[in-house]
């Protein structure tokens, strides 16, 4: 015989205002099982819990029910008092008579019969309730990072500093992402490369950190504390055990192609690194371009190279790794500008993105940060910067806004005013907004030291004559057409998620938004968490950044990635599938339709009339398994069934609430 | 003798005989003229028990779930729609391919057995209604054709019409048609014994916990029953039509199997059940674009 | 009682009738949008019972139907927007059975209003307020439900 102790909470008078909690309780106390019943001013405080575990020793229940709040809110509170009562925590269930009743129905008499009806639900499904217990897993003490950007390789050197072996797999040839290819920082203008390589090369000759680059992600199984990733080593055609990185071979290359890099601004060889500080300095062969690999002859690198490492007999190379936590941090592309008809369809030469720019301005961009724009590589006098671009534009672009654009353009504009003497920086805004300890301060230096222009309005058209591009907008503050003669036209466009970003989600398993950018596990609370147990995230693959928020979230991802690998084994929710495998027919429809893919057939032996007969069943993996509860659906003889939510349990609360 | 009949012995006697097979499941002539029942044979000289005539309705597909322990190879008959059983079976993981031995018998469409309830033997008899149906005569999945394939039957079928009447229906009205229809229902579970989707160790109209289903045999658990069924084989049905057929209160289920499957076409495109392995059941799977009007 | 009185009885439940709505709510998304709808306030009619599940996905059709069975007057199940799953796909399959299910209650007599499914977000207080206020006028109008119904 069950023996239900239930509990009604005043909740001081958020409950008790619009519910008579006496009467619910005393009608509670002729619901089966029911054995007492009370109410009580504050359930969840220190006395509360005291009536609670009094009760339960002495009515001998043996599992209650708690009318309060939201489980989400008190239900920890409830199960540990459960404990510490000497009863299994999940011989518990919650009527949510605040949030569900009492805060919605003014109408006491109405509310109280709802409230009766929720706590009758909660008496029938806790009669079906079992004990259930944690279980834990192993955690393997090894760190993944994919994506060799600033937030990747933070996050690698906080998580190798506490001691943890770390791998960060990178697709380019080299680390760095688009930082490398920034020249100066906001708001204090330093040097990108000066604060960014020694940060690479520190990464690089760490003991605990494993660069693994030009590599992809192939395949991810398995689950927080035991992911099996298999990576792909992409085909170098250089053996890197020998190389030198003395670059005889890029120098003699006789194939050019435009840069990556350089985002066509400038050229690079067949063989390259992707710019000079790469790390590691060791170069690649782009197949598609080298003469070897289109004709059959060429071989110049080869029979250059002091050390024999060029082998064009490389393949790739699939290596699968265990690891027990995971850091995405993939980064950003830019918007293409090219859907705008008025920007010119991203057909004028000196309309150019204000990536692009910072490679005009870098020291050892393609014009040696000498400002001069593409077409005739003349020095601009006129530059218009326009901003939001594709950002805050749901009709062509994005809705969102790109969150840095209002401060690279600032500064963009500071370093045009420094380096041209005699120009004219010129940018068009629809806000101006820079959030951040010293940007607005950067921003109005901007404007009053250095005498940028700002235009509050949009651009209309962008037009060619002669050797000019005419830009004409409106000054929205003035209310009159404004017609700009520029020599060359930044604009800022909107930072987006990677192309293959979804590509990734679905490999590892967590979910991305509507942009493709990451989904965090709370937008406040759980920031760098996916939904996905042991997988976090840095950087702008969840949203746009900065370069100081992308450090912090690699930080913060770090120590989530260290909390975890700290601990030998990890609890698990018991609230998972567990199957009956005597009526199992192994159909494995469940198969397809767990996203965390726990479920696999396995054989077992069974005696038939005396015979030993072997036959497939489902078998959920404990440690994967997240207790979604859509194979029990999937399951036509309901064979399936999650803990804590079972079809019993279910059609219990069904049941007590219509008849 | 007809020449099918005479070619489906030849080729069951040099299987069996060879040792290619240790077990035929064929079609045998039953005590009425009528009636061609299944049939199980092991022994070579029972070939010539074998026949396939206007009256072979049995899908031996089910009966191949009590074979699963079997020692040795079983040949097996199938008519288009038997064949679109073997292949739910084979997705469903309760028989193993390597294990069989498919013998296709395009199908010409089958005569109805209850119009020739006291006819002479000879006599006009009705067509089918489950045939009428059949979009596929021809056997989708086999190791040896018997014959030349049929051509498919396009006219309308009495189905059809009448999704088309009781779409045309108030929902007040359909009620009532469809009340009319689950309380002639006498729980005999027939329509769910013969069907290949149904094929659970244990159903669970007949567990006692969870109690999905009474055991009062009213209108509520009939009408549960039926549409938990039609859930259960959505998008899973091969309609073969052997639950209308064996069904003794006629009750027309095709109807809800027909028009679910319809409804499934519509929502996630064309997914016949029973046609290629590869294609995972449309409940089983998801389109990110799937339509969500009502939602 | 006499059956004159259980005449007047009967019309007066029936004057007074209000209906039962049961609500499948999935914990991550619309039973949060509830909880939130409580936070702020947001009155909607007390005919509404939440029943919590882990997810859309979770919840049976045959749970459906049983409670229409059982004297539900009507049933709402309600998960997370696509892509918003806290299980990645499970209301994915929700939205798959449930068109499928709608279309069958519909062609087996059901008034299609009597189930619904929405999608209502843990930020959604303000939709969830809306969407069962909605589902209980559509109710009321429809009077209870007397189909699919175990009389007894």
């Amino acid at each position: 015989m069950k023996r239900v102790g239930v509990f009604i909470c005043h909740c001081g008078t958020n409950i008790a205002h619009t519910v008579d909690c006496e009467k619910v309780a005393k009608t509670a106390a002729e619901f089966p099982h029911v054995v007492f019943s009370t109410d009580y001013k504050y359930m969840c405080s220190e006395p509360g819990q005291m009536v609670i575990k009094n009760a339960i020793k002495e009515h001998k229940l043996d599992r209650i029910v708690v009318a309060s709040c939201s489980p989400r809110m008190h239900e920890p509170t409830f199960r540990k008092c459960m404990e510490s009562a000497g009863l299994n925590p999940y011989l518990m269930e919650m009527a949510n008579i605040r949030e569900h009743c009492s805060w919605v129905h003014p109408d006491k008499e109405k509310g109280t019969e709802k409230a009766i009806d929720l706590v009758k639900m909660a008496v029938a499904k806790v009669v079906k309730n079992t004990p259930l217990t944690r279980s834990s897993i192993p955690i393997h003490k090894r760190a993944l990072v994919i994506g060799g950007g600033i937030a990747g390789i933070q996050a690698a050197l906080d998580i190798a500093d506490a001691g943890y072996v770390v791998d960060i797999v990178e697709k380019e040839p080299s680390i760095g992402g688009r930082m490398a290819q920034v020249d100066k920082t906001f708001p204090t203008l330093d040097c990108s490369a000066c604060i960014l390589t020694p940060k690479m090369v520190d990464a690089a000759q760490h003991p605990n950190i494993n660069l693994v680059t030009y590599s992809e992600i192939e395949k991810v199984e398995g689950y927080v504390g035991n992911f099996e990733v298999t990576i792909r080593h992409k085909a170098r055609s250089v053996d890197v055990s020998k190389c030198t990185g003395c670059g005889t071979c890029w120098e003699k290359c006789p194939t050019k192609v435009a840069s990556e890099f350089e985002l066509g601004l400038g050229t690079r060889k067949a063989i390259y690194t992707p710019f000079p500080q790469a790390v590691p300095n060791k170069p690649v062969i782009d197949r598609d371009n080298c003469r070897y690999f289109k004709t059959g002859k060429c071989m110049v690198c080869q029979k250059l190279c002091p050390t024999g490492a060029v082998d064009y007999t490389q393949e790739d190379q699939l290596e699968t790794i265990r690891y027990g936590a995971i850091v995405v941090a993939t980064g950003f592309d830019l918007f293409d500008h090219s859907v705008y008809g008025e920007y010119g369809y991203g057909k004028y030469p000196d309309v150019i993105t204000g990536l692009q720019f910072e490679r005009l301005i870098n020291a050892s961009g393609p014009t040696a940060g000498k400002i001069k724009r593409p077409s005739d590589h003349k020095e601009p006098k006129t530059i218009v910067f326009i901003k939001c671009v594709g950002s805050r534009d749901e009709a062509k672009g994005k809705p969102y806004c790109s969150k840095t654009c209002c401060m690279y353009t600032a500064k963009h504009a500071t370093l045009v005013k420094e380096k041209i003497k005699d120009s004219q920086a010129i940018v068009f805004y629809m806000d101006v907004r820079t959030p951040g300890k010293n940007y607005e301060e950067f921003y109005q230096r901007a404007v009053d030291e250095y005498g940028v222009q700002y235009v509050r309005g949009r651009v209309s058209k962008i037009y060619q004559k002669g050797d000019k591009l005419i830009v004409k907008g409106e000054d929205t503050l003035l209310g009159k057409q404004v017609e700009v003669e520029a020599d060359m036209v930044v604009l800022a466009t909107a930072m987006v998620a990677r192309s293959d970003a979804g590509d990734l989600a679905r490999k590892v398993g967590f979910s991305y938004d509507q942009h493709d950018f990451f989904t965090e596990a709370h937008p406040k609370l759980r920031p760098v968490e996916t939904h996905t147990a042991g997988v976090y995230l840095a950087g702008a693959c969840q949203g746009p950044k900065d370069i100081p928020d992308s450090v912090s979230q690699a930080s913060a991802a770090a120590a989530k990635v260290c909390g975890l690998l700290s601990k030998n084994e990890m609890a698990t929710e018991p609230i998972i599938s567990a199957v009956n495998e005597s009526i199992c027919s192994g159909c494995g429809l469940c198969i397809s339709i767990c996203p965390y893919k726990a479920i696999d057939l396995k054989t077992i032996t069974e005696r038939v009339h005396g015979k030993m007969l072997e036959r497939q069943v489902a078998a959920v993996n404990s440690g994967l398994c997240q207790g979604c509860g859509a194979c029990t659906v999937a399951c036509r003889s309901s064979a399936l069934n999650l803990r804590g939510f079972t079809n019993e349990q279910i059609l219990a609360e069904v049941d007590a609430l219509c008849l | 003798m007809n020449q099918h009949t005479v070619k489906m012995r030849e080729l069951a006697r040099e299987l069996l005989s060879s040792g290619q097979v240790s077990l035929v499941l064929g079609w045998e002539k039953g005590n009425l003229w009528y009636k061609s029942p299944p049939v199980f044979i092991s022994r070579v000289e029972d070939v010539e028990k074998l026949i396939f005539d206007e009256f072979c309705h049995n899908n031996l597909a089910k009966y191949l779930m009590d074979l699963v322990h079997h020692s040795g190879k079983i040949a097996v008959f199938v008519k288009g729609c038997d064949s679109r059983a073997i292949n739910r079976l084979l997705q469903d993981n309760q028989i193993k391919r390597e294990k069989l031995y498919i013998i296709g018998v395009p199908c010409p469409g089958l005569k109805d057995p209850d119009d020739a309830v006291g006819k002479k033997q000879g006599a006009e008899v009705k067509n089918s209604a489950k045939c009428a149906t059949c979009s596929y005569p021809n056997p989708v999945v086999y190791d040896a054709l018997l014959w030349e394939t049929v051509p498919v039957n396009t006219t309308k079928a009495p189905v059809e019409e009448l999704i088309a009447k009781l779409d045309s229906m108030t929902p007040d009205e359909r009620y009532a048609y469809w009340t009319e229809q689950f309380s002639r229902c006498i729980r005999c579970f027939a329509c769910r014994n013969v069907c290949p989707a149904c094929n659970c160790r244990e159903c669970c109209f007949d567990q006692a916990e969870p109690d999905w289903l009474g055991k009062a045999n009213n209108l509520s658990e009939n009408q549960f029953m039926q549409m938990t069924r039609a859930m259960h084989v959505a998008g899973r049905c091969i309609e073969c039509g052997e639950c209308e057929r064996v069904c003794p209160m006629n009750i027309p289920l095709m109807a809800i199997n027909k028009k679910v499957a319809r409804d499934i076409a519509e929502l996630f495109g064309e997914c016949a059940a029973g046609l290629d392995l590869e294609k995972r059941p449309p409940l089983g799977h998801f389109d990110l674009n799937d339509p969500e009007k009502f939602m | 009682m006499s059956i004159e009185a259980v005449k007047a009885d009967k019309a007066a439940s029936q004057e007074n009738w209000e209906p039962k709505i049961l609500v499948f709510a999935c914990n991550w998304c619309t039973y949060a949008g509830a909880d939130l709808a409580g936070l702020s306030r947001l009155q909607y009619p007390p005919n509404v019972r939440i029943l919590r599940v882990p997810c859309s996905g979770r919840v049976n059709p045959q749970f459906v139907i049983r409670a229409f069975q059982k004297g539900i007057d009507g049933v709402l199940v309600a998960g997370c927007h696509p892509g918003d799953c806290h299980y990645a796909t499970g209301n994915y399959f929700t939205r798959r059975r449930y068109l499928v299910m709608q279309r069958l209650l519909e062609f087996m007599g059901m008034d299609p209003a009597r189930f619904q499914a929405r999608w209502i977000s843990g930020s959604e207080g303000p939709k969830f307020q809306q969407v069962v206020t909605q589902l209980t006028q559509d109710i009321k109008a429809l009077g209870p439900n007397r189909k699919l119904r175990d009389m007894e």
